[in-house]
């Protein structure tokens, strides 16, 4: 059990000019127990950052904490963490048996005591009838249960995961993400988890730490990070398909506030959003999800959107619309019900739910918070 | 009809080339079966043949003696240079210690003629360090192929074993026993196929053997050499002399083959 603690934790390759900063000073505090996901596109510092935490990759300024003490020149073996890895590393010239035990053994556990973990990790994994076998045996999947029991039989203080399913098929990987989810409510121990697919962060973590360019963009819990994305870029990562995001005005005409887009007026109730009062007259970025468009109006100020079908993406439970707003304005998908007929080229009417619409600062690519009435 | 002629022609310019190398050999053990005057026939002739060649250069000659040397040495330089050159190559891979230049410095340092080398180190062998034969020259070979084996074990160590090493490392292991228990079993058989390597080489080995050497610590390479006298070549015993020296090295190539394409697929073992 432990809590982990970034304070201006950086990473610097090279030097002088040459310098390239991987992780630019950040501030993160992970509890104990929590089960913490590391999102970004690739290159963002996700995995460097877990590595620096690991100890595998050295700090280049900053403080790194767990538990309260200072561990950055503390050497990996002594960090007492336990880390899975992308492509699984386990040891090829062992069996599964000798690769779970690998660890126990170098911390001195008694003969007996390493068989009954062993015993047990193999039981919970179901990899009971592997033990004998070396990993070159093992398929995608057996691989990955065996490196995440070589890490539990560790019971170690926090685990860190390095994207260890990404290497699974679709199906496989959706098991294992529920697996997980479910060792973690049993274990109750820290988990750290790198990821590029907003599905695993979406399903997984209490938390979810998005990063960017080394730095981190929001963290939060999934449901808060989805309804208030921090900026375009969270807004426009998570969710498949993600946010619509277009340009647009935002003018006051008496009561009421309308954003004013290619090819449409949105009217807003200024009551719904009084922090936007403010910003009338200024250019915004308009973020509309594309659950929520409907046919029929919903929520408590729908505005009706006149689009054109581009097309259509019938998944079977649903189908994603992609939509030409207008005339000529930008293009907007729209998650609906698989029940309709749509065809290309269709003229629709979608209603919007204001209520749930999102302003960006074209600027800074902030979000503009709607204020004190945004009760949703 | 077409692709059969092709295969046919590439069949006879491989049968060609395996003829060339193949032929002398053949000769050599014609040579060892029969006696001095039907060896220098032309055409050849088979002639009387039997072992009494091999029984000669094993009773008339030092051969034992010049084979025991030969083990000693090739032996001793490889166990001292092994360990030493998969050190070498780790630190090479892992930490790009010296970086490129030694590396390059390595591999320059092979092309140097080993006569230019010889002569220094005979003067350093008779004034700095008077040594007996066969320790000064197992000093030499190992001087030679460490950087050698060094050279072409750092692709063995490589990024493949990279992670499996930080895995061990976060399982508790130091860098040493990370080193020792993980990355050295994984790389096993390329360090076997660069520890065959340099046996051979060793074993093979003349100038060194022949200038640092004394009478008492002639390898075979030295005293197969000592069989052209004044007198004349002692052309029959000098070949059977030749295939008993041969036989240890055909015994490992097999081995150094198959050791050397597994170190070689290393990567393929995720």
């Amino acid at each position: 059990m432990a809590s982990i603690e970034l304070n201006s934790v950086s990473r610097i390759y090279g030097s002088g000019a040459s310098a390239v900063h991987a992780v630019k000073g950040i501030d993160l505090k992970i509890e104990d127990g929590e089960f913490m996901i590391f999102l970004g596109p690739s290159g963002c510092g996700k995995s460097t950052t877990l590595r620096m935490i690991a100890g595998l990759e050295p700090v280049s300024g900053g403080d790194l904490l767990i538990d309260g003490a200072r561990v950055n020149d503390v050497d990996p073996a002594e960090r007492d963490l336990a880390i899975v890895f992308q492509n699984y590393a386990l040891y090829p010239h062992m069996t599964v048996r000798a690769n779970m035990a690998f660890g126990l053994k170098l911390r001195g556990l008694p003969r007996s005591e390493i068989d009954t973990r062993i015993a047990d990790v193999a039981r919970v994994l179901s990899v009971e009838p592997l033990l004998n076998r070396r990993p070159a045996q093992l398929s995608g999947g057996q691989r990955q249960r065996v490196a995440l029991g070589r890490a539990l039989v560790r019971e170690p203080r926090a685990f860190l995961l390095d994207e260890p399913l990404s290497n699974l098929d679709a199906k496989l990987r959706s098991v294992m993400r529920t697996e997980l989810v479910k060792l973690h409510r049993k274990l109750g121990t820290t988990m750290v988890h790198v990821t590029h697919d907003q599905v695993e962060a979406m399903t997984m973590g209490t938390r979810i730490c998005i990063m960017r360019g080394g730095e981190i963009v929001q963290v939060g819990r999934p449901q808060e990070v989805y309804r208030n994305p921090a900026d375009t870029f969270v807004a426009g990562f998570l969710a498949t398909p993600p946010m619509n995001l277009f340009p647009g005005r935002l003018e006051a005409r008496g009561d009421s506030l309308v954003l004013v887009a290619e090819g449409a007026e949105i009217p807003v109730p200024a009551a719904t959003a009084p922090g936007w009062g403010g910003h009338a007259g200024r250019e915004v970025i308009i973020g509309l999800r594309p659950e929520h468009l409907a046919e029929a109006p919903e929520g408590p100020a729908p505005a009706a959107l006149q689009l054109s079908v581009e097309t259509v993406e019938a998944l079977g439970p649903e189908t994603i619309l992609n939509l030409r707003l207008g005339r000529n304005g930008p293009e907007i998908a729209a998650r609906l019900p698989a029940d309709g007929d749509w065809e290309a080229g269709q003229p629709v009417t979608l209603h919007a739910d204001t209520a749930r619409l999102h302003l960006f600062d074209p600027a800074t690519t902030r979000s503009i918070p709607r204020g004190a009435a945004h009760a949703l | 009809m077409r692709p059969k002629l092709a295969v046919l022609a590439r069949h006879l310019v491989l049968a060609g080339f395996s003829a060339a190398i193949a032929l002398p050999l053949l000769w050599v053990l014609r040579v060892s079966l029969t006696d001095k005057l039907t060896a220098y026939k032309l055409p050849p002739e088979i002639g009387q043949i039997g072992l009494h060649n091999y029984a000669e250069v094993l009773t008339q000659y030092d051969f034992g003696k010049w084979f025991g040397n030969s083990v000693a040495v090739a032996v001793a330089a490889t166990l001292v240079s092994l360990p030493a050159a998969a050190m070498m190559a780790y630190a090479s891979a892992r930490y790009r210690t010296g970086g490129w230049p030694l590396l390059l410095g390595v591999l320059a340092s092979q092309m140097i003629p080993p006569i230019v080398l010889v002569l220094p180190m005979f003067l350093v062998f008779m004034t700095l360090l008077p040594v007996p034969g066969l320790v000064a020259i197992t000093i030499a070979h190992v001087a030679v192929n460490l950087p050698f084996m060094a050279w072409i074990m750092v692709s063995f160590f490589d990024a493949d074993t990279r992670s499996l090493e930080e895995a061990a490392r976060s399982d508790g292991a130091s860098r040493w026993q990370a080193f020792r228990m993980i990355t050295v079993p994984v790389a096993m058989p390329g360090i076997i196929a660069a520890g065959l390597l340099g046996f051979i080489m060793s074993w093979n080995e003349f100038l060194y053997a022949l200038i640092l050497g004394d009478h008492g610590s002639q390898t075979l390479a030295v005293g197969l050499a000592s069989m052209e006298t004044h007198a004349g070549v002692n052309i029959a015993p000098l070949a059977a002399a030749t295939l008993l020296a041969l036989a240890p090295v055909l015994v490992l190539l097999p081995f150094l083959q198959k050791y050397l394409i597994k170190g070689l697929s290393l990567g393929a073992l995720k």
